[in-house]
């Protein structure tokens, strides 16, 4: 269970579709309950997300109608 | 083109394992010398490159010693896990021969204590990783 972010996944998960209609691909910036902006690329979208708000918890979401998981072989992960 | 060769003792148990340091972002640098509060010092690991990985794993301790904040979330598979919840977190991973690349590593925890961090595909997709297991040595360029 994620302590931090929980706000922006709510946000997320709330405006989903909306994102998937208008910019399928692209990484929403979303701090608490307002999607901020929408950046064709994951570094411009945290670069704004620290000019904006600082050295604080802000959520980056690339905007996917399917999550896909990333994979780990390495049984040293601990998860 | 910048670049690094190791050589590891025994390549095939160790695995090939390099001296590495980690800092916070150039982004995140730039903000907290603007607000005149202090960068937090590069934290020396050892990496393990790991062809098996999607994404950079960094021991959630070295995010905390970092003073880092999550920038995302992502879910990952492992060996004996599904679908588990982890933050992502901009930093920069400095190597030998100030080869230096940024990346939005995933925080997870790592068994045993010998190993910090996992240089994953997200890294190696920007490079060349040359694995030369006769002569115990790998070479690693961007």
């Amino acid at each position: 269970m994620l302590g931090m972010l929980i706000k922006e996944i709510h946000t997320y998960e709330a405006r989903k579709n909306e994102l998937i209609g208008k910019s399928k691909g692209k990484f929403a910036l979303i701090k608490e309950e307002q999607v901020v902006d929408v950046f064709d690329t994951k570094i411009d979208a945290i670069r704004q997300g620290y000019e904006r708000f600082g050295n604080v918890p802000f959520f980056v979401k690339q905007i996917l109608e399917i999550e896909t998981p990333q994979n780990f072989t390495s049984n040293l992960l601990g998860v | 083109m910048p670049s690094f060769t190791t050589q590891i003792p025994n390549m095939q148990g160790v695995g090939p394992v390099v001296e590495v340091k980690l800092a916070v972002g150039l982004i995140i640098e730039e903000i907290l010398k603007k607000t005149s509060q202090n960068i937090p010092a590069p934290i020396q690991a050892l990496a393990m490159i790991d062809t098996g990985a999607t994404g950079t794993v960094v021991r959630e301790d070295i995010i905390k010693q970092l003073n880092l904040n999550p920038v995302g979330m992502t879910l990952i598979n492992t060996p004996s896990s599904t679908n588990v919840q982890c933050y992502e977190y901009l930093m920069r991973l400095l190597f030998p021969n100030n080869v230096v690349v940024e990346a939005v590593v995933i925080a997870a925890p790592l068994h045993g204590q010998h190993i910090q961090c996992l240089i994953g595909r997200d890294v190696l997709r920007h490079g060349v990783f040359i694995y030369t297991g006769y002569i115990d040595t790998f070479t690693l360029s961007f």
